[in-house]
């Protein structure tokens, strides 16, 4: 270290304005609201109503996209097919289109049309409704958790499972007792990843479900309608909770992985 | 017992071709070759882990479709392949999940002490050494009673010293587990202390099969031959025999004379290089242009004078001969 010095230094210093960046328009945020706005927008039940519905419907993209998802990584990890570099970039184009362009997508393919009429008919109306939310969520968010997963499932040594195979296990009993448990960490952190992105979700929700409101649609309303004063303490609220829940989930993961 | 007929998969630009061999029950069969040459893909091409062309029969019932764990034989990877995320005794107790066995709990404990594992079992398997991992894949395979155990390259990763006690406790298996084992090394003095059969494998294909000391003492083909370490592959012309083929002779069995002698088959020759090591001499010399080697022992080297450019015999007795 000693004899890095000049070396350390250099970096340190060019370090600090990136973090100094990304800290203090948080720390201003709390340090502008303080103790007792905090305290108050999380006593407002519009606010409160909001951030649970927000952490509750990317939950449930998440819940989604795992059941579904999960599998179509460990297919993609572990099998070569016809298409399957294709598909591994359709995957991607979710994070790369404008988050308001993905939202038109949404309702133009499911808003109206053959499609609108089946999801009626199973009681799923997309506009203005949790279930668009959830939809939201999912096109935009989804690829986190499914490279994670692809990512977690490639780490995972084959022979484990074929090991797995020649003491008596069946290919799904293989999946859940040795792939699943070995890529679990790349899997909670693309989950996590995923549900993250989907709490600040704004472009595609606003435009398929303005109302119920999620948080960020929210504080675009408060910030629209009365300003900085009503719409800072709701997103220091809702950072609050987000890493709040943050740390508890890597807290446990941790903890089951030790 | 199993048999193959005529075994074939291509895989990866790898092939293994038109493979057919038996086992016999509660032997130890040693699959020998040179590393990739194809020994782990035909284990578990056996396994049921890779699919493969024609047939594979345990005891007479065709097993070519079935999958790995409706075969019930073990595997014991050469990186032994333990489950990160189990302990030592979950990984040993893992087949307990899928097949209920009998005296479940006698075996256990007969192979934690046969196998010399019994602290290690509630410990992570990220921290154990290459031997207690090996012992500890073993235990797991043995503990799901395979009717057949294979096991690739097991020694590779274990420490010389207890090499020797080790193979001792794997040939000790095969009565003490009920079970036949299938070893597969490119380590020939692995083979000569295990295997009651040797198959050699080169290349994808299966050169020769059979009888361990008839396969180590006389190989088939050149190619056997030179990977079972035979030096001095020469025409039986230069022996003066009518009959064509080759033959091999130990460099140690060589001996060189300033004369012939009685009841031993003595060439002229000329010694073209000598070079000494630390006990004795490699020497090389030729006969009708016709290159040997011989190893010749440092005093026996003195005695004779041996030098290069020098004429001297050449002298082989009939029994160190090997035809190949």
């Amino acid at each position: 270290m000693r004899r890095d010095r000049g070396f350390v230094l250099l970096f340190l210093f060019l370090s600090s304005f990136v973090a100094l960046f990304l800290l203090v328009p948080l720390m201003g945020l709390f340090y502008n609201v303080g103790f007792s706005g905090l305290a108050g927008a999380l006593s407002d039940p519009e606010v409160l109503q909001s951030i649970w519905l927000t952490i509750r419907t990317a939950f449930y993209a998440v819940l989604i996209v795992a059941v579904t998802g999960i599998p179509l990584a460990y297919l993609i990890a572990r099998y070569e097919f016809w298409g399957k570099s294709m598909l591994e970039s359709l995957l991607d184009i979710p994070v790369m289109v404008p988050h308001t362009a993905a939202g038109i997508a949404l309702l133009v393919a499911f808003g109206s049309g053959t499609i609108a009429e089946w999801l009626s008919a199973l009681g799923l109306e997309l506009i203005d409704s949790t279930t668009g939310i959830i939809a939201a969520m999912m096109f935009l968010s989804a690829p986190f958790l499914i490279n994670g997963a692809k990512e977690g499932f490639r780490k995972v040594d084959p022979k484990l499972e074929s090991v797995a195979r020649t003491l008596g296990a069946g290919p799904l009993q293989t999946f859940f007792s040795i792939s699943l448990p070995n890529a679990r960490n790349d899997i909670i952190n693309g989950a996590l990843m995923m549900w993250s992105r989907g709490l600040g979700e704004f472009g595609a929700v606003v435009i398929i479900a303005y109302h119920p409101m999620v948080a960020p649609v929210l504080i675009y309303d408060k910030f629209n309608s009365y300003g900085l004063t009503y719409s800072a303490p709701v997103a220091a609220s809702m950072i609050l909770v987000s890493v709040l829940l943050f740390l508890a989930v890597r807290y446990v993961n941790n903890r089951l992985s030790a | 017992m199993l048999r193959i007929e005529n075994l074939h998969l291509n895989k990866e630009g790898f092939s293994l071709e038109n493979i057919s061999f038996e086992v016999q029950p509660n032997s130890y069969f040693v699959i020998l070759g040179k590393t990739g040459s194809g020994k782990t893909m035909l284990l578990e091409s056996i396994a049921g882990i890779q699919e493969v062309e024609g047939q594979l029969y345990w005891n007479d019932e065709e097993i070519t479709t079935f999958p790995p764990e409706k075969r019930g034989f073990g595997f014991v990877y050469q990186d032994f392949a333990l489950f990160p995320n189990l302990s030592v005794r979950k990984n040993i107790t893992y087949s307990d999940r899928f097949a209920k066995k009998q005296d479940a709990e006698q075996l256990f404990e007969d192979l934690i002490g046969f196998l010399q594992i019994e602290d290690l079992l509630d410990r992570s398997i990220t921290h154990l050494s290459g031997g207690e991992k090996q012992r500890v894949a073993i235990a797991r395979a043995v503990y799901a009673r395979p009717k057949l155990l294979l096991l690739d390259e097991p020694l590779s990763a274990v420490d010389p010293t207890f090499k020797n006690s080790i193979m001792k406790s794997l040939r000790e298996m095969l009565t003490r587990y009920d079970t036949t084992i299938i070893h597969v090394t490119h380590n020939f003095k692995e083979a000569a202390y295990l295997a009651d059969e040797i198959a050699v494998v080169l290349d994808g294909k299966l050169l020769q099969v059979g009888e361990s000391h008839k396969v180590l003492n006389h190989p088939n083909s050149v190619e056997v031959a030179r990977f079972l370490g035979f030096k001095n592959i020469l025409p039986n012309a230069v022996l003066g025999l009518e009959r064509e083929g080759l033959f091999s002779v130990d460099p140690n069995a060589i001996l060189f004379s300033h004369k012939e002698v009685a009841g031993e088959q003595c060439l002229p020759c000329r010694i073209t290089e000598v070079i000494g090591i630390a006990d004795h001499y490699k020497v090389f010399a030729e006969v009708n242009e016709v290159a040997f080697f011989a190893k010749v022992p440092k005093n026996m080297f003195q005695k004779l004078g041996l030098r290069e450019d020098m004429a001297c015999y050449l002298c082989i007795k009939e029994e160190d001969v090997v035809f190949v």
